[in-house]
């Protein structure tokens, strides 16, 4: 007699590789071979991540259609035994998966769909943070504005697109036909992030992505605004930088700021 | 491990995220409800959100899906750790999970997998759920789950095995009235001889879902209403036990909430006609306090 972690391992091998050696440990019923009763188990299996990849995906399932998702689900899970007690988690891999996936190597769209797809749901049930207000930073004395370090909301992540994914997500979400896939002549600068209980994203210019990559590094505002108008040009430089900034206040993408205190002064008498 | 049997809290549903909106903007009669534990295994957005207001305002119990209690893999310390966080959070009436194992080797199926009935099996249960309720601080509750094979070394019958574990382990049954009465169909047995063989002051709960019928099998795929013969099964399992707290249990094909609370209407009818006053729960009296 099979000891039960022998057993355990037959049935699991049974449901993942298709071995039929278990069907000598299982039983006909009355009205059914074990065969039949066996696959059961085998296609619920199958089914149910599947159903989950197109829950968690339903874009690119939208985008691929019934046939062409219901393929690289099955090679997704094929290659990728859920190793998770959750199943919000199995499809992690999914937009990496995609990437590798021969198939999709000419249609960067897709992978760059599914991202798009997994970055929206980690944001959405991601840390919690009060975003900062306005308020509190209208209430600073105008002096220490240049010594401002931001903090990014916990659940912001930033995406680089080489195509128009983000486009043909939006138009899937408005259940219009996508625009056709096009590689992007600049790479696009996309935030998703998590704004009261929805899971957000904006598109940014390059100037604003390259302040947001910089603020995010705790980069402090007086060097950002000089980093800005070396990437556009002097003129409105602050103002833009200003701009930038509220842009991400009202949207709730910033969770705090702090002043770095400037450096302090060399005390002179020490000085020969 | 101490505590009294827990209250019979009257008639719960399964809290689906389709929901959320309807029962917190509305009055429905539902008296508890049942959470399930890995939904709210996240760090935070509007699940854990929704799940504090739902904790606010009725009774809660915690339903897991992948404690795989049977298995012969190690019990998987990070998540009973994070079971134990949301039981924090959520102060449960009993938190529940099922007799059954969802995978070895580090792969989780994502299934509830049939167990054989054996006493190596027996005494392996047992050991596990002492662990997890002495790592847990209280008891746990086992469901009985459906299944579609029965293996040859079995030894006794699932009733003998489901109620050896509770008396052994010393802990509390959900007794699936879905799940037995599919399971007798898959394997030809009869549903009162489980009903009657299982001890009555260990079933704290019961389940009540939809099937899919196969002819030759039933899958229990709760996306479906309640089948009379079902029905028929709970009015046995009330008379035979008397007020249990009740759960309607939809998974798949989720209906507006109208529809489940008026199948929760149904079952409360019943143990009404059944037990009388006694169908009225402590839950829905914390409820409307």
């Amino acid at each position: 007699m099979k000891s039960l972690r022998e057993l355990q391992e037959s049935f699991q091998r049974g449901i993942l590789a298709g071995d039929d050696a278990v069907l000598a440990e299982v039983k006909d019923s009355d009205k059914e071979k074990r065969e039949v009763l066996f696959g059961v188990y085998r296609n619920a299996y199958v089914a149910r991540l599947a159903e989950i990849l197109a829950e968690d995906y339903e874009q690119v399932h939208a985008y691929l259609g019934d046939d062409r998702f219901a393929r690289l689900a099955t090679a997704y899970i094929a290659a990728n035994p859920s190793d998770q007690r959750s199943a919000r988690w199995f499809g992690r891999h999914f937009p990496a998966f995609v990437e590798q996936n021969e198939t999709y190597a000419k249609r960067p769209e897709v992978a760059e769909l599914a991202a798009l797809e997994k970055a929206l749901a980690d944001a959405f049930d991601g840390p919690n943070a009060e975003p900062l207000r306005i308020e509190e930073l209208a209430a600073l004395p105008p002096e220490v504005w240049p010594w401002l370090v931001f903090q990014p909301h916990p659940t912001a992540r930033r995406l680089t697109f080489a195509t128009n994914a983000a486009d043909i997500w939006c138009a899937l979400k408005e259940e219009t036909a996508p625009p056709k896939p096009k590689t992007l002549p600049e790479p696009q600068a996309v935030v998703v992030w998590r704004q009261d209980f929805m899971a957000r994203f904006r598109l940014l210019s390059p100037e604003e992505a390259m302040m947001w990559g910089e603020a995010a590094k705790e980069v402090r505002f007086g060097v950002l605004c000089e980093m800005v108008a070396t990437f556009a040009g002097e003129d409105g430089a602050e103002l833009r930088a200003a701009s930038y900034l509220k842009g991400w206040v009202d949207t709730g993408t910033l969770a705090g700021c702090r002043t770095e205190p400037p450096p302090a002064r060399p005390d002179r008498s020490q000085l020969r | 491990m101490t505590g009294d049997k827990p209250p019979f809290l009257g008639f719960g549903l399964g809290l689906r995220p389709q929901h959320y909106r309807e029962i917190l903007d509305g009055t429905p009669a539902i008296d508890w409800f049942e959470v399930i534990s890995e939904n709210y295994m996240v760090e935070g957005g509007q699940p854990l959100h929704m799940l504090d207001r739902i904790c606010e305002r009725y009774p809660v119990v915690m339903h897991g899906v992948s404690l795989s209690i049977a298995s012969t893999a190690p019990l998987d310390m990070d998540y009973l750790a994070a079971l134990k966080k949301v039981a924090a959070r959520v102060e449960p009436k009993w938190i529940s999970d099922h007799l059954c194992w969802t995978g070895v080797h580090g792969v989780n199926l994502h299934d509830l997998l049939p167990v054989p009935y054996t006493e190596e099996a027996l005494n392996h249960v047992v050991d596990r759920v002492g662990q997890v309720q002495d790592f847990l601080g209280r008891r746990l509750t086992l469901e009985n789950v459906s299944s579609y094979v029965t293996f040859g070394q079995s030894e006794m019958t699932e009733w003998e095995f489901v109620s050896e574990v509770a008396r052994r382990a010393d802990c509390w049954l959900l007794f699936d009235v879905n799940n037995i009465y599919v399971s007798a169909f898959n394997h030809g047995f009869s549903t009162d001889d489980f009903l009657h063989g299982v001890p009555r002051d260990r079933v704290v709960q019961f389940h009540v879902a939809g099937h899919s019928h196969e002819e030759s099998h039933i899958i229990d795929t709760h996306d479906h209403p309640v089948c009379d013969e079902v029905w028929d099964f709970y009015r046995e399992a009330v008379t035979h036990f008397g007020p249990v707290s009740t759960m309607i249990e939809r998974d798949d094909n989720i209906p507006p909430l109208a529809e489940v609370v008026a199948e929760l209407d149904h079952a409360r009818s019943i143990a009404r006609e059944v037990l009388g006053d006694r169908a009225l729960g402590q839950g829905r009296l914390q409820a409307a306090e």
